[in-house]
């Protein structure tokens, strides 16, 4: 007997390869979204600072754009740098 | 008459007679009392008459008038009781047996004979009454003369002979009633029920509209005789003639009864007898034309068939009687609904009298009375058809809306509901649907829908307490097809229907309020107000916040929209999980309908879930066709060819889908290298995301081939992997297969139940007890034993059963999210010793506002508990939970 398969059809489900579960702005799932958005994924994506903390990219850029002058990254307090 | 008057208590006048005088009135008094005698007694002989009168003006000379009329008067009574009564009544004697004979039933008795009784004696008595009137009228005009040779004026002798009249009217009755068998009315009431069919029956010859001939209550001779009309309809002419005078011959017997009885005193027993003849007769009809035909309406036949059977006959018999007075002007005032206009109120009467019109609004009250009942007993089965049966409810409208007797359709169909419909028997999804015909039906009854709220309590208290309520309302929700398609679901039971025309309507709102502002639409809408029913429960609100809405009270039903937005939510994952493809076009669609319906942020997630679909599928195509060209080498290589292009995927966002339940599980390597290929090309379009795999999950869709034949089936992952490891080694053992895949020996067992059913793979004992060995069957003539192989078929994915979900239920996810509360629960009771269950549930939502927080309804903690309880960790007494020691 001999199996030919016509179509696999697999279910998979993604993540943001990041260490951290949470977004340590909004305290919401990284594979969530930010409290702004509805959809996850593409419509809200992580961003990366320099020194490797992840956030949701809306909201680090609410943080950053609410700070006078440089902003800090909330977790680590370095400068906050986006990752190149 | 002062004369006699004061000579009646003038004791003195007694002195006065004299000797003579004294002899002349004995004489006179004893002739008198025998020519009275001789004259009721002679039959017919009026030969004494002069000599009678001139023993009255004897004793009427001397003052004795009064003892002359008493003692005619108590002649006359003896006499018509021994001579009138007895013998009339003997008539009947041999029919006495039939006194306790019920009046519906036939008294099977020569008919012929009976009537031709009723009519002798009647013509009898009557005879002997005429000629005790002449009697009667005999002694008036002796009076008479009397008087005119004492005076010359006038007396009144209209008023003396009136006054006599009347009187003999008195004896005659009086003496009738005290002597009355108890035959009599049943014979009475028989005689009029006969004679009425005979007529009706006439009629309905004539009458050939609509009307089915009534044929049930007739006997051979009546039958005879509709044939032999039948054979004369040729010569319309003659033959519309005949049947006129036969009918009004008819008539005119039957009258000729009547006038008898009236004269004989039975006026109110008479008129008793003929209208509960009628009024049966017209039961008769109404259940017979109603039946149990609920698809055409029947109210309009029986108010035609009301209009040409009894009103005609009942206007033929009052003109026979003389009652019938015209009053048109009256006849407005009782106008019925069903008969606006007076005029054309029954061909060939111009002018109804009053007491037609009387009778004509007793008789409509009564057909819709009777067809009410009728329908109101039968309207547990008038809703189960309830399309088809439509014409039915609106008849019972029209007859609610004439009796208003609503109260009586509550109860009773309650009781049907509580009888037939609310028992273990049933199943959730019939109840359901009846209750959607239900609430379909009673709007067009009563569109405020104040019984509807009545009539539904009982069903929503019921289907509250059923376990899968909510599944089944959800799938009625979803499915356009109303559940399983096994039970009587017709599609225009489907809520997603109802969810379309919930959009329908809810359009149309908007237009209306558009209008509101118009100040004309505002004063049509104030004039068409109709204030409740007096039933309406006001504590309900008022009429518009009581607007039907079908899905608002199926809703209702499960407390809170929240949890049946869960319920669709775990359904929907389910269905997008088994597909093989992308095409969700009638998920998306019912999802917009709900999201009209239940508000858009309640349905978020299951938004997200059609979007991961979307967005899987755009996906899947990028990834195939920049991974397309390299693999096609590498895979090519190997004997079971599988290309990337044979692989699909649904990626989901596991945050928002429900817990889903993955089974670690060993995929064919081949796959498994797709699949690991699949999701590093992933990686590169999507970084810095990932996949990861549910194995378990999915649909394969593969072919059999075997040395004669070729099978396809779509199944499990885990389906797959098992029979594609049958394709290296034609045997396994159970625990080696089970270690191969990667699942345990249990689950392999249970799974590859689904092969051996199929005929591919046969089962038998192992070496071990407790081991089988799985051997492939290559040959059809293997499998036919097995009867399995139905060719080329595409079999649905092999699981129904609670374990192979997908998605776990909606119990499971509850139970999973409770334990969390367990270490909670214990502890409390650990310290308070016991709780109530209201207790227990403050105090988890006082406490556990930490994650997570404690957002359990009463019933689920309840429901929760229960579970413990049967765990044997609690246990519940009087309502109060303890630890079990």
């Amino acid at each position: 007997m001999k199996v030919k398969i016509i179509q696999w059809h697999a279910v998979a489900s993604w993540t943001w390869d990041a260490q951290d579960e949470t977004c340590g702005i909004c305290r919401m799932a990284f594979d969530g979204c930010c409290p702004d958005c509805k959809l996850p994924g593409d419509d809200c994506p992580l961003i990366w600072g320099a020194c490797n903390h992840a956030f949701h990219l809306h909201c680090i850029l609410k943080w950053v754009n609410s700070q006078t002058s440089q902003a800090h990254c909330p977790m680590c307090r370095r400068e906050w740098q986006f990752k190149g | 008459m002062e004369d006699s008057h004061s000579s009646l208590f003038n004791l003195r006048i007694l002195d006065t007679l004299t000797d003579d005088q004294l002899h002349e009135i004995l004489d006179s008094y004893d002739a008198f009392c025998n020519t009275t005698q001789s004259l009721l007694g002679g039959a017919g002989d009026l030969s004494y008459g002069a000599q009678f009168v001139s023993h009255v003006h004897t004793l009427c000379k001397h003052g004795l008038q009064s003892l002359v009329l008493d003692h005619f008067l108590k002649v006359l009574e003896e006499t018509f009781e021994r001579n009138g009564a007895s013998r009339f009544w003997r008539h009947f004697d041999p029919y006495a047996d039939f006194v306790g004979l019920n009046k519906n039933d036939d008294i099977n008795i020569d008919e012929d004979e009976i009537e031709s009784v009723l009519y002798n004696a009647l013509e009898e008595i009557s005879i002997e009454k005429q000629y005790q009137e002449k009697c009667l009228l005999i002694l008036v005009h002796a009076l008479q003369s009397f008087k005119d040779q004492m005076s010359e004026e006038r007396h009144n002798f209209e008023a003396e002979r009136n006054y006599l009249t009347s009187k003999y009217q008195w004896i005659v009755s009086s003496v009738l009633m005290t002597t009355l068998p108890r035959v009599f009315p049943v014979i009475l009431h028989w005689y009029f029920k006969r004679r009425l069919e005979e007529l009706s029956t006439m009629v309905d010859v004539e009458f050939t509209d609509d009307v089915s001939p009534n044929k049930d209550g007739m006997d051979l001779d009546e039958k005879g005789k509709v044939c032999n009309k039948d054979g004369e309809m040729d010569v319309d002419e003659c033959y519309s003639d005949r049947r006129f005078s036969e009918n009004s011959r008819l008539v005119k017997n039957i009258g000729k009864v009547v006038l008898d009885l009236r004269s004989l005193g039975f006026t109110s027993m008479a008129d008793d007898a003929y209208a509960s003849a009628i009024f049966l007769l017209l039961k008769a009809k109404v259940y017979n034309v109603a039946g149990d035909d609920f698809r055409s309406s029947v109210l309009q036949s029986i108010q035609s068939w009301i209009q040409a059977v009894p009103l005609q006959f009942l206007h033929a018999l009052l003109v026979y009687l003389g009652d019938s007075v015209s009053y048109e002007s009256t006849s407005s005032g009782f106008k019925s609904p069903l008969a606006p206009q007076p005029s054309s109120f029954c061909p060939g009467i111009d002018t109804p009298s009053e007491g037609l019109v009387r009778w004509k609004l007793r008789l409509e009250y009564f057909a819709y009375e009777t067809l009410q009942d009728l329908r109101i007993a039968k309207l547990f089965e008038i809703i189960v058809d309830y399309p088809e049966s439509s014409p039915a409810i609106e008849d019972l409208k029209l007859c609610l809306e004439y009796t208003g007797q609503h109260s009586k359709l509550v109860e009773s169909f309650i009781s049907a509901l509580r009888y037939r419909l609310l028992t273990a028997g049933a199943s959730t999804n019939d109840i359901l649907h009846q209750y959607v015909s239900t609430i379909k039906a009673l709007r067009t009854i009563d569109p405020a829908g104040v019984f509807l709220e009545a009539v539904g309590e009982p069903i929503r208290d019921y289907l509250k307490g059923r376990r899968d309520t909510i599944k089944c309302i959800v799938t009625m929700l979803t499915d356009g097809t109303g559940g399983n398609s096994s039970a009587s679901g017709n599609p225009g039971d489907s809520l997603l229907e109802e969810l379309n025309r919930d959009e329908e309507i809810q359009e149309n709102i908007g237009i209306d309020d558009d209008f509101n502002t118009d100040d004309r639409q505002a004063w049509l809408n104030a004039t068409r107000w109709q204030p409740d029913p007096v039933e309406a429960d006001p504590l309900k609100g008022s009429r518009n916040q009581r607007k039907v809405d079908i899905l608002g009270m199926i809703v209702g039903i499960i407390g809170s929209k929240d949890q049946l937005v869960h319920e669709y939510r775990t359904m929907l994952a389910e269905k997008l999980l088994n597909k093989s493809d992308y095409d969700i076009d009638s998920e998306i669609r019912t999802l917009e309908l709900l999201k009209i319906h239940f508000g858009e942020s309640s349905l978020q997630k299951c938004e997200i879930m059609l979007n991961d679909l979307i967005g899987s599928k755009r996906v899947n195509t990028n990834i195939k066709a920049t991974i397309s060209q390299p693999s096609q080498t590498s895979v090519e290589v190997e004997d079971n060819a599988i290309s990337m292009d044979k692989i699909a995927a649904t990626i989901i966002s596991s945050n928002f889908w429900p817990p889903i339940q993955d089974e670690p599980l060993n995929l064919p390597e081949p796959v498994n290298q797709l699949l690991s290929d699949y999701s590093k090309r992933f990686g590169e379009i999507k970084t810095p995301r990932k996949l990861q795999w549910k194995k378990s999950l999915g649909t394969v869709k593969l072919e059999l081939q075997f040395e004669d034949r070729v099978v396809q089936f779509t199944v499990a992952p885990v389906l797959a992997s098992i029979i594609m490891k049958f394709q290296d080694q034609t045997s396994w053992s159970s625990k080696n297969l089970a270690a191969a895949i990667g699942i345990p020996v249990d689950v392999l067992n249970r799974r590859i139940h689904f092969w051996i059913s199929k005929g591919i793979i046969a089962e038998s004992p192992g070496g071990d007890s407790s081991d089988h060995v799985y051997t492939i069957m290559e040959n059809m003539a293997e499998t036919s034993k097995n009867g399995g192989g139905s060719g080329n078929t595409q079999e649905l994915l092999g699981g129904d059963e609670e374990e192979d979900r997908s998605v776990a239920s909606v119990e499971n996810q509850l139970r999973k999210e409770m334990t969390v509360y367990e270490k909670f629960i214990l502890g409390m009771l650990t310290n308070f010793g016991s709780m109530a269950l209201d207790r227990m549930h403050n105090m988890l939502k006082m406490f556990c506002i930490a994650d997570p927080p404690y957002d359990k309804s009463l019933q689920q903690l309840q429901s929760f508990l229960s579970g413990l309880v049967s765990e044997e960790k609690l246990e519940l007494r009087d309502g109060v939970y303890f630890l079990k020691k």
